[in-house]
């Protein structure tokens, strides 16, 4: 019938109102659960997820030496330009001619964070760092050199 | 001049200049825009003689209603933001003659005829009374008119309900027919 | 006790007897005048910060938090910046109506502030049509509106302005009606009558079930009718921009902006005159004790804690729904809220004439 059919619809739409503000109301009482971080002030105490991705950098351990052999596959795999890889030739002691790492640019500007050249990489050489502070007065300060200087390639790398 | 005679004058000559305003423009809705303070002016000139539900009535029912309606028809139009052409000479003229004889005639009658002050005490009109004397069938009373106004408005109302109904398709096909 | 009548008759007695009546007269308007201009830009600056905080705190947010203790004075800091910017007129706009039309809107609101009373024996002016007087007043703010949308000769201000013209005169209805309900039951439009007829408990718990069902129609028909969300069509942010006040900046849309919310104070006033006894303390019955009691609060802060506390019902809609579609809009009103409160006005009436009510 049309009128109890009225009232249903009513009824109905009273109901689901009262759940919604019930719901909101729930919220607005229980204000511990907080999910805002504020940032600025929580510098110290702040964690991150350890999957986020900030930057690409390159581990060296307490011997200045990294895992990169300058085979540039990160390179082809970036979408966007953002690696250059410049290689040198070295001279082994025996007098052979090897391919090594000259200069890692890395352009800050131009990353999209996506990773791919991280799973590229077949020595593991580069991973993506936490950190997102990025902002610099100069565009020119995040192009950067991801190799230290004097660093070399790690022994028993290939 | 006491104050309350100068507020007077101030509200008349706003109704005036506003109502001479909204026949002058030559721009639609600032016609309407016009015509909207003249209307609030004669409200505010109720509620100088202290008649309050004579005003809150003239603002609800010419400002809030038949002021809004025009402004949405004017929406509704399309050149409804351009200037309208100038008014011919001849027309100007005569509509000129008009206001002047309608001028002369209401200021002849109101100087043959002598107001008489009813009573100096004001009268202080509460709500009660006036709902008691629309509804009182006694002398004086206004039920009938009441009763056939409110008759009218229900006929208003139906005759809006039947035309904004939903046709039957078959109907509403032959009209579309007989209209190509 | 202290009281807010005793000052202002202090004050009139003063002003009586250092200046000739009209000029005490005239003085009384200016005092007037700027107190309530002070209440107005007390009211525009606590109610944002007020509906910023309450949604925060609904989405489990913090809210602002920099300027100031609490971020309290943020309102003021965009304030100072909204006076320091420069209110541009369009170049095809109707300069003359572009101009004209915050004031209009801002003018109603003040307009309407007269008769409400604020605490016992405080308030402007004591008409004796007080609610008609406020339905009447507040139906001129549309045309504040539709002039904006019009004069800013833009396609998302002409909608906007279209739409909250239609929903705020349909919407008129059912506010009607719903004051009618608790008229019917005092027998008077005064407002101070009004207040003086809850001594003995509120409407809203006096009359039953239909006083409960105006309360809810009218709640949710003057969130429609101050253009707010769910209901707030006229300046959907994601269809309109900003619907009529899309070309307006400074303080013109400072003005718009600010009567917005003393719109929502007004209404939110009017609703608790009506239904929670305005400033009346809350007695129950002949609890002759329990009233003295509660007579100790002061009248002014039962007012203001009763009117934010229905300005606190409207944001927590505000924050829990989402917007309606203009069809579904017209369909509430019409098919919905219109007949239920005039079936309960009938209701209200016979329970107003057989003395059903406590």
């Amino acid at each position: 019938m049309f009128i109890v059919d009225y009232v249903k619809d009513v009824y109905g739409a009273m109901k689901s109102l009262l759940v919604g503000m019930n719901r909101t109301g729930y919220y607005f009482t229980h204000h511990k659960e907080i999910i805002t971080e504020e940032y600025p002030d929580n510098r110290e105490t702040l964690i991150l997820p350890e999957r986020f991705r900030g930057e690409v950098v390159m581990a060296h351990d307490e011997n200045n030496e990294h895992a990169c052999t300058g085979c540039s596959a990160c390179e082809l795999a970036c979408p966007n330009g953002t690696i250059k890889i410049i290689n040198k030739f070295d001279i082994s002691p025996e007098g052979k001619k090897k391919k090594a790492i000259d200069t890692f640019v890395y352009h800050l500007e131009l990353c999209t964070m996506c990773g791919l050249c991280v799973e590229a990489c077949p020595t593991a050489a580069i991973n993506m760092a936490n950190t997102f502070e990025h902002s610099v007065f100069n565009r020119g300060q995040l192009t950067k050199r991801l190799n230290k200087p004097d660093s070399k390639l790690k022994a028993g790398v290939e | 001049m006491s104050p309350a005679t100068i507020i007077f004058y101030i509200i008349s000559a706003f109704i005036l200049g506003t109502g001479v305003l909204a026949v002058t423009t030559r721009k639609i809705f600032r016609a309407s825009i016009w015509l909207l303070f003249s209307l609030i002016g004669i409200a505010a000139l109720y509620f100088w003689m202290q008649l309050e539900f004579l005003a809150a009535v003239q603002i609800i029912v010419y400002v809030g209603g038949i002021v809004v309606l025009i402004i949405f028809s004017i929406f509704l139009t399309i050149k409804s933001g351009e200037e309208m052409p100038k008014p011919i000479l001849i027309r100007s003229i005569f509509s000129a003659l008009a206001v002047l004889f309608g001028t002369g005639f209401v200021v002849r009658l109101i100087s043959l005829y002598t107001f008489k002050p009813i009573s100096t005490t004001a009268f202080n009109l509460s709500v009660n009374q006036i709902g008691t004397q629309m509804l009182d069938t006694k002398d004086f009373g206004y039920l009938l008119p009441f009763e056939l106004i409110s008759i009218l408005l229900l006929a208003a109302m139906i005759g809006c309900i039947v035309i904004a109904l939903k046709s039957n398709d078959k109907e509403a096909t032959t009209f579309q027919n007989s209209i190509q | 006790m202290f009281s807010l009548e005793t000052l202002t008759k202090l004050v009139q007695d003063w002003l009586n007897k250092t200046f000739p009546p009209t000029w005490a007269l005239l003085i009384e308007f200016v005092i007037v005048g700027i107190l309530a201009i002070a209440l107005f830009a007390a009211l525009g600056l606590v109610l944002v910060i007020m509906e910023r905080k309450v949604a925060a705190w609904i989405q489990i947010r913090l809210g602002p938090n920099r300027v100031g203790p609490l971020g309290l004075l943020q309102s003021t800091a965009d304030t100072i910046k909204l006076i320091m910017k420069e209110g541009l007129t369009p170049d095809g706009a109707d300069k003359f109506l572009f101009n004209l039309a915050p004031f209009i809107v801002m003018i109603v609101s003040m307009l309407i502030l007269a008769p409400i009373g604020f605490a016992k024996g405080f308030h402007i002016w004591d008409i004796n049509i007080g609610v008609l007087y406020v339905s009447a007043i507040s139906s001129v703010s549309v045309i504040g509106i539709l002039i904006a949308g019009w004069a800013s000769n833009n396609k998302y201000s002409l909608l906007g302005a279209m739409r909250s013209g239609a929903q705020m005169v349909s919407y008129e209805l059912s506010v009607g009606l719903s004051v009618l309900s608790i008229i019917v039951l005092t027998g008077s439009l005064n407002i101070n009558d009004i207040v003086l007829s809850q001594q003995n408990g509120w409407w809203l718990f006096k009359a039953h079930i239909p006083a409960i069902i105006s309360f809810v129609i009218f709640i949710i028909a003057i969130t429609a009718e101050t253009n707010r969300a769910p209901f707030d069509l006229s300046e959907a942010e994601s269809e309109l921009t900003a619907g009529f006040h899309t070309e307006y900046s400074g303080m013109k849309f400072a003005l718009f902006f600010l009567s917005e919310y003393i719109n929502i104070f007004i209404v939110c006033a009017i609703g608790a005159t009506l239904f929670l006894g305005g400033w009346m303390p809350f007695h129950i019955g002949n609890w002759e004790s329990f009233n003295h009691i509660m007579d100790y609060i002061p009248s002014f802060f039962w007012f203001f804690g009763k009117t934010f506390f229905m300005i606190f019902l409207i944001m927590w809609f505000r924050w829990t729904f989402p917007r309606l579609r203009v069809d579904q809009l017209l369909n509430l009103e019409w098919k919905y809220l219109l007949p239920i409160s005039m079936v309960n006005l009938i209701v209200m009436t016979l329970v107003a004439i057989k003395g059903w009510h406590f």
